[in-house]
Parts: C-alpha cells; structure tokens; sequence
C-alpha cells in the first residue's frame, strides 16, 4: 500500500486526501497494519483540521464492551465506520466488564446513552464445566443457560437504553483436540459453543443483530483468527486478521441498521448469464447449461439470481441487444434458469445503459439508489458510474466459476426478515412498469466519449492481418450490410486487385484495446466507389467508429478520383441493426427492393464529421 | 543487520505510526514518546512483526527496556528466521 500520495495530498491540505483515504480503506485485502496506519492518518487529518468535502454525518453513539480488551479494535471500528460515512462517538468498557456495567444502572455506560451497543461475552464464560460424558439433558440446560444469561443482558441494555445490540456470539476451536470423539459430546467446547450460537441466533429479539464471531472465523479460518499470545500479552479477541473481520462486520452492521437493502438487480445478458453473444453465436452457440463447465457456471450464476428473486429481490435486464434476439434465450432456450416472468423490467436497445437504468427507476417507482447493475464488461459499468452514479455497480471478474461468488459477497441484498410481501413484489413491479411511459433523459454522450480516451488506427489490408480478417469476415452478423463472406484467399485477392481499397480499424481506449473491430472493402467503378463490404464488431457500437470510417472512405475515394460512395443494404436474419444505417450516416436512397437497398452519397459536398476519436494513422499512408 | 540499520528501519515504521515526530536513539524508551501508550504498542507490535518478517514469544516485548534492546530482540529473532 502506498500513502505517498495520501501524505502529500494531507501536506497540501488538499480535501481529495479524504476520497483517496476511503478508495485506500475499501479495498478488501488491507490487513491490520494498513488500516492502522490509515486510521492514524485520518487522525493526523483531523489534527489538522482538513475536514472532507460536503457535510459530515452526527455521529452515532456507539458503547463495546466485552470480555476482551477492546483497544485497538475500536480504533478500527472507528476508523472504518468515519470512512463508510457512519461516524461513530465511542465508549468502550473495561477489560471483561461488561456484566457489572449493564448490571449496575449508575454506571457510565448508561450516562453515555448508547445508540448502539456492541456486546462481546466472553467466551471463558461459554464452556461445559461438567464432563463430556454427563448426560446429554445436562449439557443442552447447561447451554441453554447461558444462551439465557446472554440474552438477558441484551435485554437489559435495551430496555434500559433502547439501543440496537449487535451481538457477538463465539468462535469455535481451531485445534484437532479431542478429533472425532469432538462431535460426539455437546460438552466439547466445539459443539457447545456451536449450540449456543444456534441457540442465540434462533432465539435472539428483532433488536439483537447477530455480529457472527463464528463466521468470520470460519471463514477466515480457525488458526488464522486465534493468536494465543495476543490474548496472554493484551486480551486482544483473536488474531489481527479477526480484529479487521470483526471492525469490517461491526461497521457493515451498523450501516445496515440505517440503511435499506437494494432492490431491484440489473442483468446483463451476454458473458454475464450466459457465455458468448447470443446475436452472434445464436441460440444455439450460448454457453449455458451442463454439457460444458463454463455453461454450468452460468446457469449456476442463474440459480443464484432466481434464488435472490426469491427472497424478495426485483430483477430487471439492461442489455446491448435487439430486443427479440436478447428475448430468445429466456422463452427458447432449454436451459435458461430465469425467464421472462422472473424480469420485472427488460430494455434490450442500443441506447448507453445509463439511461436504461434511469428510465427504470420511474417505471418501477424505486430510486436509482435502490439499483444494483452487473456487466462483465468495464466500459458500460463506468458509463453508469458517471452517467447515473447512484445505482450500485458490480464489474463481474474474468472467470464466470466466480459469479456467484461475488453476488454472495457483495453484501447488497441482505435481508432482516423475508417476508411473504417481498416475493409478492415481482408480480407487482412487473405490472407498474408495463403501465408507465417512457421518458427520455440527457446523457450527455459527448463528454463520455471524450473520457474514453479513444485512439484509432487505419490500416490498408496487410498480409499479417489475413487470418484475422477473414475470420471477422466470415463471423460478423449484425453490424454487416452485405453480409459478403471471404476465405483468407479471396481477402489476399482483393489485397492485390488493383480496383478494390480495403482497410480495417483498429480501436482503443482507456480500459484496453479492442483490437481490429471494422473491415470495409470499396470497388472502384468508374467514378464511383462501391462499398462492397462495412462491417464492425457490435461491442464498439455508437463509439464513433462508424463516422471515422465514412471520413476515411470519403477520403480514399476522392484520391482515386472517385465523386460519390454507393453503399448496398443486403438484409439477412441476423442484421436488421443497420437497415436504416446508410440514411443515418446522410446517404440518399436510391433503389428499393424487397431484397436490397442501395444508396449513394455525393462527395463533392460531404465534410468529415468531427468524432472523439484521435486517429493517429490513416490507411495507404506512410507510417 | 545491525542496530543502527534496525533503528533506521525502526525509523520509518515510527513515522508513519505516530502524529509527532519521534528521534529514534537507542536510550529512547516508550515513556519519552507521549503518544507510545499500550494501545499504539500493539499496533506498532503488528507493524514492525510485518516489517521484518518476525515474530516475538510471549512476553518478551516488555522486557525490552528501550529502543537499543528491542532493537537487538528483533535482530535475534531475525536470525532464527
């Protein structure tokens, strides 16, 4: 972790510090150390009086006590919890205190008046006193007993306070003491601390939020969360990685106590539910469903979202489709998981996904906060970032194994109860939104592109490009207004005929480079150039590539003398996109038949169109 | 490394741990420094641990009367490393 940075933006008193502060602490990998160092340096920044742009929250009250030694875990707490945007006041209790405190009304807790108490009981005091091989009744009134005594001081605080209590409940043993006969007796501290847990969290009151000592050190693993030298030295809870487990969860407890669950989950279709580009590869090319891993994974991912479905949550797709094509799957294909019903609102188009998103909120009646977006691809979760920042955005990694991973991780859909209400709620939005009209909104697209940071390069037709060329070729189908298929020998051919231009486009911006994503082939006849061939990948679709292209079409023509363009529409099932697209690029239509278009543009008039991409090599140019 | 590398390293560890400065000598003890109270020791315990790639037995910390003798502790515990 580098604070550089951080230290030169606090010397300058530059209130960025505090933004670059909370990117540094987010990340999920900061250990102990790092966020100790990050907390001194918020510190440093108070000490300072930088204070962070906008307006502060009040601060929650927040009392720890517990049967540990609460430093430095507070210092997390709080660290953690200011960055969040929930700052905290604390009080913390003394070292394994925490019965006479609740017990003794006079004591400072109650003048502090706590909010929020976090309760850490001591697990010295969850342990079977009698013999592992006592009578079982024993053992679970022995448990139960301290469930009670648990429950109990919650219960005072409570109703002494009206606090919310977040409530620690135990870790189990990480150690292979006692091996198989461990399960076998609810007098092993593993299975008795494990039915008290049980215990606790089946019977704990709407006011106790469960903090799940036992989960976290599960899932950080037994070893790794213990640290028995910590607790002989300073009666630290566990290991530094628990301590950050524990202040993360403490601080996402609280958040939640404020904050309402997300709503509504907006899909992507392609790469995201099921592998590849269902208007490409068709119905039948999709990855999705058993016969291949990579086509499990996505239909596992599939299970996951209907199951957040059924827990209340409100699915909607956002895709960059025609909208019968991106329909197919869901009414067609075996093995799809979700289907159309289970979408409360699906907008398959070609307008920024942005804008989707926000014509969403109004027809469902929800905020924009209320969304969560997921897409496999950075550039269409950045134009949300930017375009409707409220919405919660997830970029899904590059293995689809981990999909339902990150969902399960993502922390958004996390509810208090579920009721039958919520998964009522589909039917009900789904309804709402068939209702609502839509309304245009302002995207402004320019300054996305220009954000874009997008770099072309123009290349003539060039050996090395063959393979690749003719593989575009002979796979492009939606953005291809002739649909004309070439071998690799026929591209050569065309290379070398004197009457035929032929180049391709390569694109990049800021999140990587494309690659080569359009080819045109012209053919010079007479003094016009015939546009034999225009195609581009759909993925870089309204990027301005298609201007680019007429500007430089427009340019090679003249060179060769020629006066107009003619451009040929061949319609085939797959590329109803372009019908319309040479009267869109200010071509005129000049024969029409039930199996073609033709168009032509007259040079003699046309100015190239200004674009935000920086073209920086031109074809049949010295490089 | 010898004690004087060790309190450089030591050093940066301080900086960056406390909000005023701190001169690192080998007589500067916990006491000298008003901000280095039980609660910022565990955390500079952790920090310097991962610093060095050691870690102390039990007890052995507070033993350490200043800065010189902690030095030489994480010098030996570096050895058996």
């Amino acid at each position: 972790m580098d604070v550089s940075e951080l230290k030169s933006l606090l010397l300058n008193s530059d209130p960025a510090f505090w933004t670059r502060l909370v990117a540094l602490t987010r990340e999920d990998e900061r250990d102990f150390a790092e966020l100790f160092l990050l907390s001194s340096w918020r510190k440093k920044a108070h000490a300072r009086k930088l204070a962070p742009a906008g307006k502060t929250a009040k601060p929650i009250r927040l009392a720890i006590l517990g049967g540990y030694s609460l430093y430095p875990l507070h210092e997390l707490i709080e660290h953690l919890c200011e960055v969040q945007g929930t700052p905290v006041e604390l009080w913390q209790g003394d070292f394994d205190n925490y019965i006479s405190e609740i017990m003794d009304e006079g004591s400072e807790l109650y003048a502090f008046a706590p909010q929020v108490v976090l309760l850490l009981p001591s697990e010295n005091r969850c342990k079977y006193p009698g013999q592992l091989t006592d009578a079982r009744e024993l053992q679970q009134a022995e448990a139960k007993a301290t469930v009670n005594s648990v429950l109990d001081l919650a219960r005072r605080v409570n109703e002494k306070t009206g606090a919310e209590i977040l409530l620690a409940n135990f870790r189990l043993p990480g150690r292979y003491d006692l091996g198989a006969f461990r399960s076998r007796s609810l007098g092993s501290e593993w299975t008795f601390r494990k039915w008290v847990n049980l215990e606790l969290g089946l019977n704990a009151p709407s006011y106790v939020h469960i903090c799940d000592w036992e989960f976290l050190a599960n899932r950080i693993g037994g070893i790794q969360a213990s640290d028995a030298r910590s607790w002989f030295e300073s009666k630290q809870p566990g290991s530094p990685a628990l301590l950050v487990a524990l202040a993360r969860e403490v601080t996402h407890l609280i958040a939640s106590l404020k904050r309402a669950p997300k709503k509504v989950l907006v899909l992507d279709l392609d790469n995201t539910l099921w592998g590849g580009v269902v208007a490409d590869d068709g119905l039948e090319g999709i990855e999705l469903g058993d016969t291949s891993p990579r086509g499990e994974a996505f239909k596992a991912f599939q299970k996951y979202i209907r199951s957040l479905k059924d827990r209340g949550v409100l699915l909607a797709v956002c895709s960059k489709n025609d909208h019968a094509k991106a329909a197919e799957p869901f009414e067609k294909h075996p093995d799809m998981v979700l289907r159309l019903d289970d979408i409360v609102n699906f907008k398959a188009n070609w307008e920024p996904k942005s804008e989707n998103i926000r014509r969403m909120a109004p027809e469902l009646n929800l905020g924009l906060d209320s969304f969560v977006f997921v897409d496999d691809n950075p550039a269409e979760i950045d134009i949300v970032r930017q375009f409707a920042p409220e919405v919660t955005t997830i970029l899904l990694g590059p293995d689809p194994a981990e999909y339902v991973a990150q969902l399960q991780d993502c922390r958004l859909f996390e509810p208090k109860n579920i009721t039958a209400e919520d998964a009522e709620r589909t039917n009900q939005y789904r309804s709402d939104a068939q209702r609502k009209a839509l309304e245009e909104s302002v995207t402004d697209m320019d300054s996305y592109l220009t954000s874009l940071v997008m770099e072309g390069v123009i290349n003539e037709f060039a050996a090395v490009d063959v393979p690749r060329l003719s593989q575009l070729i002979n796979k492009s189908n939606q953005f291809n207004l002739t649909t004309h298929r070439r071998s690799e020998a026929e591209v050569l051919a065309v290379m070398n005929a004197p009457e035929y231009i032929g180049f391709s486009v390569r694109l990049k911006d800021r999140f990587g480079d494309h690659g080569l994503i359009s080819i045109i082939i012209g053919q010079k006849r007479g003094d016009t150039m015939f546009i034999d061939t225009w195609l581009m990948s759909c993925r870089v679709l309204k990027r301005q590539v298609e201007e680019e292209v007429l500007n430089e079409l427009a340019r090679l023509a003249k060179l060769r003398g020629c006066h107009r363009l003619e451009g040929l529409y061949l319609p085939t099932a797959k590329n109803e996109m372009v019908r319309d697209f040479y009267s869109r690029m200010g071509f005129n239509l000049t024969a029409e038949s039930e199996t073609q278009r033709e168009y032509q543009l007259e040079l003699a008039t046309f100015q190239p169109i200004p674009t935000k991409i920086n073209i920086i090599r031109r074809a049949y140019e010295p490089s | 490394m010898n004690q004087a590398e060790v309190i450089a390293k030591l050093q940066t560890i301080f900086d960056t741990v406390f909000l005023e400065p701190v001169v690192l000598t080998p007589e500067v003890s916990a006491k000298d420094v008003p901000e280095w109270d039980s609660l910022t020791h565990i955390s500079l315990m952790v920090a310097v641990e991962k610093a060095f790639g050691v870690r102390f037995r039990v007890g052995e910390v507070e033993n350490a009367k200043n800065v010189g003798e902690f030095a030489d502790l994480i010098i030996k515990r570096k050895s058996e490393a």
